[in-house]
């Protein structure tokens, strides 16, 4: 920048054409009546001639070292990388570092598998199966003794019945007796 | 690898977008120093700058599989990159003014020991023109900045910034006149 007075006013009307034509960003008629409108105002010619001037100074980018694009680049890739071990986690997994794994999830598999059928055909019986009254062995052994035993249930179940009907005769007779008084009074 | 690299930007995305890495690594490569300047002359901070556009890299590369090609990638992926500058302009409002300052000082004094031919009042000059415009760009509405710095510096056309801010050309157009508007009335002022 050696001028010190960088920028010239130009015709307010013609402002942002001039900043479009120094960009190169208007029509072949916005051109011409600007190139036709610059050859005869002085203003708006040195107002381009200083944007020309300016605008590049100020793109100018900070010139960095190899070295920074390389740390740049080796960085990203990194970040990239971390990204992607944090998203498909379970990948790792399937890598053929732990090829260990196989086999172990296998027997692990195989030991549920066995586990499982037996208590679960345990639990079929128990729910399936009718509960059986257990009878002792040893009498099972005679059939004589269990006609016995039946024998003397059914007599204990007489006594019982004969024990049930003797204070009801007494009573009768009672009554009977109770009866004839009264008809001996009459 | 050497092949991949003369792939176009579409064909390395739509490979990137099978799952392979090493495209999306070439994508990176291509456009490293571009998504680094956008984000520098935003920030003016080289670490801030440095995060930011990598940021931008992480990003591009989660929704990498949303990219439906109706645009070019570098006009969606500048989207993303103006798009976090503009989010960290808001959460920064502020700049430390005393480090553009410094930086414009330490850069009068780099190019005065590198060319002794310049003339001190015209380092002055420099470094004031420059200080002067560093400071005109903080305080300009971040829109009208983006689209000048895009236009500006990294040389993209009114029709792609349209395309990367979401806005119209005529936007655009208005913004870019604004933009040097307000950078010739602080440089007539220091006149």
């Amino acid at each position: 920048m050696k001028s010190s007075t960088p920028l010239k006013s130009a015709c307010k009307q013609y402002e942002e054409d001039l900043v479009l034509h120094y960009y190169g960003e208007n029509s072949e008629g916005e051109r011409r009546n600007i190139e036709l409108h610059l050859a005869d105002c002085d203003p708006c010619r040195l107002f381009i001639e200083d944007l020309r001037k300016l605008l590049p100074r100020i793109t100018q980018a900070e010139e960095m070292p190899q070295s920074f694009w390389d740390n740049y680049y080796r960085e990203t890739v990194s970040k990239l990388t971390s990204y992607e071990e944090k998203k498909y986690w379970w990948r790792s997994f399937f890598t053929p570092t732990r090829t260990w794994l196989v086999p172990a999830f296998g027997s692990l598999a195989v030991a549920v598998l066995v586990v499982g059928l037996m208590f679960g055909n345990d639990k079929l019986k128990l729910s399936v199966e009718p509960q059986v009254e257990r009878i002792p062995q040893e009498i099972l052994a005679d059939k004589n003794q269990l006609e016995f035993f039946e024998s003397m249930e059914i007599l204990e179940a007489l006594s019982k019945l004969e024990a049930q009907d003797e204070p009801k005769t007494d009573v009768i007779k009672h009554d009977a007796s109770r009866a004839g008084v009264i008809g001996q009074v009459a | 690898m050497a092949e991949q690299q003369e792939l176009r930007d579409e064909e390395l995305v739509a490979l990137s977008q099978q799952g392979q890495r090493d495209c999306f690594d070439l994508l990176v490569r291509r456009y490293m120093e571009k998504a680094f300047h956008i984000a520098f002359n935003f920030t003016r901070d080289t670490e801030t700058a440095k995060d930011l556009s990598q940021d931008a890299f992480l990003r591009a590369y989660a929704n990498i599989k949303q990219f439906d090609g109706r645009s070019s990638f570098y006009t969606w992926f500048y989207r993303i990159v103006v798009n976090l500058c503009l989010d960290h302009a808001r959460r920064h409002r502020r700049v430390a003014w005393e480090s553009l300052d410094q930086m414009a000082e330490e850069s009068g004094e780099q190019e005065q020991f590198a060319d002794s031919t310049f003339a001190p009042d015209e380092h002055a000059i420099a470094g004031e023109t420059k200080r002067r415009v560093d400071k005109t760009l903080e305080t300009m509405p971040k829109k009208q900045r983006a689209a000048f710095l895009l236009r500006n510096h990294q040389g993209l056309s009114i029709a792609d910034v349209a395309k990367v801010m979401k806005t119209t050309e005529g936007t655009v157009r208005v913004y870019l006149h604004r933009a040097v508007s307000a950078l010739r009335q602080s440089l007539l002022e220091f006149v």
